[in-house]
């Protein structure tokens, strides 16, 4: 099936299988390799891109999907200014341990902030609870985006 | 074979559903889970797929003549941004897997995926949320309880499809939801309750209660309802123990690798009796 | 500037930013993608296999093609690399399939037919005792238990269970394999590049110089990636070898959960002595730990379980009796703690029961018995550093406001409280036989580390680097670490037993100090350094006896938690964790352990179900198992008391596997109080809960 989609800002036609995943088309046919593959049943998070803005697995989205939509990846957020804030505030926090579900998060946390600038720490619990992390048990995550809406005031 | 079909219009895909034996699919959540094969390959599917997430015909939510008419592709995290859909049903969309998987998953998706552990569907028992189904000629309108007709099995038609899912716009003073979930993040539901009651003066004016995931589909008699329409919630309080008893046989969870039956079923009495004591509190909602 | 003080974690960006390499995102030229066909029964024999015909570039790999000796190298080296005439679990690998696409592989994979005969299977540890189905088995004494029994003024007898724990390593397990110019190529997520070269010699009968293991960036191990990196290290090498392609073998999670080794199930019966002041003199423990279908490294695991049976407490008389059982399930193995919390559960909750059926309060009760400097451990070794625990208890009643929280307790609302310790480095000799070396390489202004220690998530890279850059006042950017090539760096043993930065790190700072004296000279030099097990230390490998761990680190954990009156669903509000872990390296990372260990450990004892069913693992995808989300973990408070020990690099013992005792039992007292019904396994659930509450009706 031909489909047409933006991916980082680019239009793309690809010729593929409809049900072909989003994860394996960004990792395998585009070698974006920032999104990773850890469950395949959108349990863990680490497949999370933006589409249209907003949080999704890519794991969960067949290729007949797309046609349309506009896909952003970590490798097209991380240059952004709000890709930026998240990073440093991600390494001040202390928010990376093994790093396979960091990718991840920072694209769940960027659709939180677009959708709330403001988060509560309820509100920012609830907003990374698609993304599973083994190692940190969350806490420095937390101050991480805490710490991202004090750096990054107006940018959201 | 073609492998998939991905329709302008609703009329274009009703026209390929009658010519065609395929598989509608909206957001894909449950479906590209269940026939995963694992990383690189995608989903095994035997039939080939009728995309109709995109259709806009199928994602409005409006509110006409008394009733609130919601797409079947509309997004679960659309529901919890619409001022249209009553608060008590939000909040168990809120509950519902995790927000990435709300930016894709559909009310539509929910229902015919006919889950037991459907979160959607509680509410819409209680909401007596109806269902339009369409062909290329006719189109049908029935209650949510007469489409489900067992674990993963609708009467949906190989030539049909959901267009629209209609639910009474009624204001219950009183509502209660209680997931019960393995964690409170992204969770499936071991046992759910849906409660809603209309109490005047000291008297039931009207009743719901929906119980969810613990049978082959979610769990409602309008007679044990009936019956206690009328009564004041004080009587309620006092037959609590023969309520329970109305609704033991109807009730009939399975042990599986979240739960266990034994668990399920006291724990749909609990929140049973929790939301009989909280009909004497008269007001509010509670979660 | 204090070595504690936390800097910028060095591999912190890149993974950020998505570039790191993990081995999925690595590429080959002309690969070969690997699938493994694998067991569907428990145990069985294998009659015949009945393959289709295979597409051209498309290979099937079985034990015939195994150069060596068809048994993946570890402690007992009974698992075979592809299965022979028998299985004896449920996942064990017995083919291998090869192709150039994933997806001719998986056509050819559902096409192979394998006839069984089934053989009778044991499934459960208590089945496993019945049949005496034992792999290893061990015992040690102190003191005169027998007489102090005959004098106890009373008697307690209990039973404690730990279920099954999967690692969920959020980078599930992956390999690759190339041959160039007749040497074999490995690269992969793994903890222990030696292990894997080990296993490849005697897998592949090459010589350790025709084989070169690489570690890729690790998307955490949790002990996961100890031992079972082997197998599949052994799988793709003799793949690539037999097929003359790069070949890949990663994993699907369900795959990982299916297959990969799991913290062991254990039953522990306590037999307590009580004198007439409420003292325990005596105490029999008796562990039974599952080992799954293969030995492997059961025997250590079980070593560190009953080495740390007595948990922070000098038991007078002791009796402790251990033993590995075989069940037709998925092997058990390394996971963080590495048989210890299992013990330590058993213990503290052995005594918090003992206190509340006494009427004693826990705490005071546990505090009567704790270990002091100067104290034998329970294998008669001599405490020789301070023990600070009466301090660490202190701070965390102080910073969870615990003793006010326990008198105006709430119904279903609860405060539990969790003494622990964790031997430091390997077990009993470990550290003498491996005999860990590191090399610190002088070239200009800049110092490279050449180790085989990994970093996999816990912060190595950044803590040893520190060491050595704060040692010779450099920045950071001037220390470096070489890749982790068998072939470039020394063997400084495995990364496992919270030994790295003590051991590895202390071997840095040794090291980094003797470079700073000869910093000046004109030519660019290394040093090298090989473990000297400090000579004050003694331990007999035959009797038990002597010093089990060269030091310890300890904790308290303090949990509080409400449970929902109508479905008994647990919420773990608040853990307090105080420590004393020598002395900080960085304090970032070392918090960011506690409150991951916390995390893990609270998981295990409350939401982790994992069982199986006639050798089947029913929870086997994300789905099914739950590990706490961002809504389900706590908030955490960690501190620190500095308690600088004197073999290790700027006073730091260990610190990783330690917060895996705490929250457990702490969690678990919690939900007891909240309760008031005693508690003796986990998982905790709602619907044990409930079941116990009714019975109590």
């Amino acid at each position: 099936m031909k489909i047409e989609f933006i991916l980082n800002g680019e239009t793309q036609t690809i010729d593929v299988h409809p049900a072909r995943r989003l994860l394996d088309i960004l990792r395998e046919d585009f070698h974006l390799t920032a999104v990773k593959e850890g469950c395949g049943e959108g349990e863990c998070g680490a497949c999370v891109v933006l589409m249209d803005g907003k949080a999704v697995n890519s794991c969960l989205i067949p290729a007949g999907y797309l046609e349309g939509k506009s896909i952003l990846t970590p490798e097209g957020f991380k240059e952004t200014p709000r890709g930026q804030i998240l990073e440093e505030a991600f390494i001040e926090a202390g928010a990376v341990q093994c790093g396979f579900c960091t990718p991840g998060f920072i694209m769940a946390a960027e659709s939180l902030l677009n959708e709330n600038p403001n988060p509560t720490n309820a509100q920012i619990r609830e907003g990374l609870s698609g993304n599973l992390c083994r190692c940190t048990g969350y806490q420095m995550i937390f101050k991480a985006v805490r710490l991202a809406i004090e750096k990054g005031e107006g940018l959201w | 074979m073609v492998d998939a079909y991905r329709p302008k219009t609703l009329s274009e895909a009703l026209k390929i559903r009658n010519e065609t034996d395929c598989l509608p699919i909206a957001g894909g959540t449950d479906l590209m889970v269940q026939k995963a094969r694992g990383t690189g390959l995608g989903p095994g599917f035997e039939k080939p797929l009728l995309f109709v997430g995109h259709l806009p015909e199928l994602q409005r939510i409006e509110k006409k003549e008394g009733y609130i008419h919601i797409g079947p592709a509309v997004l679960l995290s659309e529901l919890l941004h619409n001022p249209l859909i009553p608060d008590t049903f939000k909040k168990a969309v809120a509950l519902m897997a995790s927000p990435p998987s709300r930016n894709l998953a559909t009310l539509g998706g929910n229902i015919c995926n006919a889950s037991p552990a459907g979160d959607t569907l509680p509410f819409l028992y209680a909401a007596d949320a109806e269902l339009l189904l369409e062909n290329h000629a006719f189109e049908r309108r029935m209650a949510i309880e007469d489409f489900i007709t067992g674990p993963k099995q609708t009467d949906m038609k190989p030539d049909e499809l959901l267009t629209d899912i209609i639910i009474p716009d009624m204001d219950f003073p009183v509502t209660y939801y209680k997931k019960v979930g393995q964690r409170r993040g992204m969770s499936l539901t071991k046992a759910s309750f849906h409660g809603l009651a209309d109490v005047l003066d000291g008297y039931v004016e009207d009743l719901r209660m929906a119980f969810g995931s613990v049978a082959p589909t979610v769990v409602r008699s309008r007679d044990i309802e009936n019956s206690l329409i009328g009564e004041s919630v004080n009587s309620l309080k006092n037959r609590y123990q023969e309520i329970l008893e109305l609704y033991e046989p109807l009730i009939q969870p399975i042990d599986d690798a979240r739960s266990t039956a034994k668990y399920r079923k006291n724990v749909c009495f609990n929140m049973l009796k929790d939301f009989l004591n909280h009909l004497e509190k008269n007001q509010g909602d509670i979660i | 500037m204090t070595i504690s003080k936390s800097i910028k974690r060095t591999d912190a960006r890149e993974k950020i930013r998505g570039e790191a390499q993990y081995i999925g995102d690595m590429s080959f030229d002309n690969p070969l993608y690997l699938k493994t066909v694998r067991s569907t029964r428990p145990h069985a024999k294998i009659l015949d296999i009945h393959l289709p015909d295979l597409p051209e570039g498309c290979f099937i790999i079985d034990k015939s093609h195994i150069p060596g000796k068809n048994r993946m190298r570890t402690v007992v080296s009974d698992h075979p690399i592809l299965a022979e005439d028998e299985v004896l679990y449920i996942g064990q690998p017995i083919l291998l399939v090869a192709g150039p696409s994933r997806e001719l592989v998986y056509q050819i994979s559902e096409k192979i037919r394998i006839d069984y005969e089934d053989l009778p299977a044991v499934f459960t540890l208590e089945e496993s005792e019945k049949q005496n189905c034992v792999f290893t088995e061990y015992s040690f004494s102190k003191g005169e238990p027998d007489t102090a029994f005959a004098q106890a003024a009373r008697i307690i007898e209990d039973e404690y269970r730990t279920g099954l724990q999967e690692h969920v390593y959020l980078e599930p397990q992956g390999m690759a394999a190339e041959v160039k110019d007749d040497t074999v190529f490995v690269y992969g997520s793994m903890q222990c590049p030696f292990y894997v070269e080990d296993a490849l010699t005697e897998a592949l009968g090459r010589p350790s110089d025709k084989i070169r293991v690489v570690q890729t960036t690790t998307g955490g191990a949790f002990g996961g990636k100890e031992e079972f990196p082997s197998l599949i290290a052994c799988h793709t090498a003799i793949a690539a070898l037999a097929t003359h392609h790069p070949v890949f073998l990663i994993y699907d999670r369900d795959e990982d959960i299916i297959c990969s080794t799991k913290r062991h199930p254990s039953i522990i019966r306590y037999k307590a002595g009580l004198d007439d002041n409420n003292r325990v003199t005596v105490l029999d423990i008796d562990l039974l730990y599952d080992a799954g279908a293969y030995c492997g490294l059961s025997p250590v695991v079980l070593q560190r379980g009953i080495f740390s049976a007595t948990n922070v407490y000098n038991f007078h008389h002791l009796k402790v009796h251990g033993r590995n059982f075989r069940t037709h399930t998925v092997p058990s193995g390394a996971f963080r703690g590495f048989g210890a919390p299992q013990s330590i559960f058993g213990t503290e909750m052995l005594m918090h029961n003992i206190a509340v059926s006494l009427g004693l309060d826990p705490l005071e009760f546990k505090m009567k018995h704790i270990l002091k400097q100067g104290d034998p451990s329970c294998t008669g070794g001599k405490i020789h550093d301070k023990v600070i625990l009466p301090e660490l208890v202190e701070r965390a009643l102080d910073l969870s406001d615990y003793r006010q929280k326990i008198q105006k307790k709430k119904k279903f609302a609860g405060v539990g409280i969790s003494l622990f310790l964790h031997g430091c480095g390997f077990t009993g000799n470990g550290e003498q036989l491996i005999k860990g070396k590191i090399i610190l390489r002088k070239s200009k202004d800049r110092v490279v580390l050449k180790i085989s220690s990994v970093e996999m998530g816990q912060g190595a890279d950044t803590v040893l680097r520190k060491i050595v850059a704060h040692t010779l006042d450099l920045p950071i950017e001037k220390v470096t670490c070489e890749i982790r090539d068998t072939g470039l760096v020394p063997d400084s043993g495995p990364t496992v037993a919270s030994r790295t930065t003590m051991i590895v790190g202390g071997l840095l700072k040794t090291a980094a100090d003797e470079m700073k004296s000869r910093w000046n000279e004109a030519e660019d030099f290394e040093i090298s350094k090989v473990y000297h097990h400090p000579d004050f230390l003694t331990w007999d490998n035959d009797t038990f006896q002597g010093n089990a761990y060269p030091t310890y680190s300890w904790g308290v954990n303090v949990a509080e938690i409400t449970i929902d009156p109508v479905t008994y669903d647990i919420h773990i509000e608040k853990v307090t964790g105080v420590y004393d872990v020598g002395r900080a390296i960085d304090e970032r990372a070392l918090r960011g352990q506690m409150e991951g260990g916390i995390a893990q450990g609270a998981g295990w004892a409350t939401l982790e179900v994992m069982k199986s069913k006639e050798g089947k693992l029913v929870q086997h995808n994300l789905t099914d198992y739950k590990v706490p989300t961002s809504m389900d973990v706590p908030e955490i408070t960690c501190d620190f008391i500095d308690n600088p020990y004197e073999f290790g690099p700027f006073g730091a013992k260990c610190a990783g596997e330690l917060p895996m005792s705490g929250a457990p039992p702490a969690v678990v007292a919690a939900i007891s109080n909240a309760l008031g019904i005693p508690l003796k396994e986990i998982p905790v659930t709602p619907e044990m809960l409930m079941e116990l509450e009714r019975h109590e009706d």
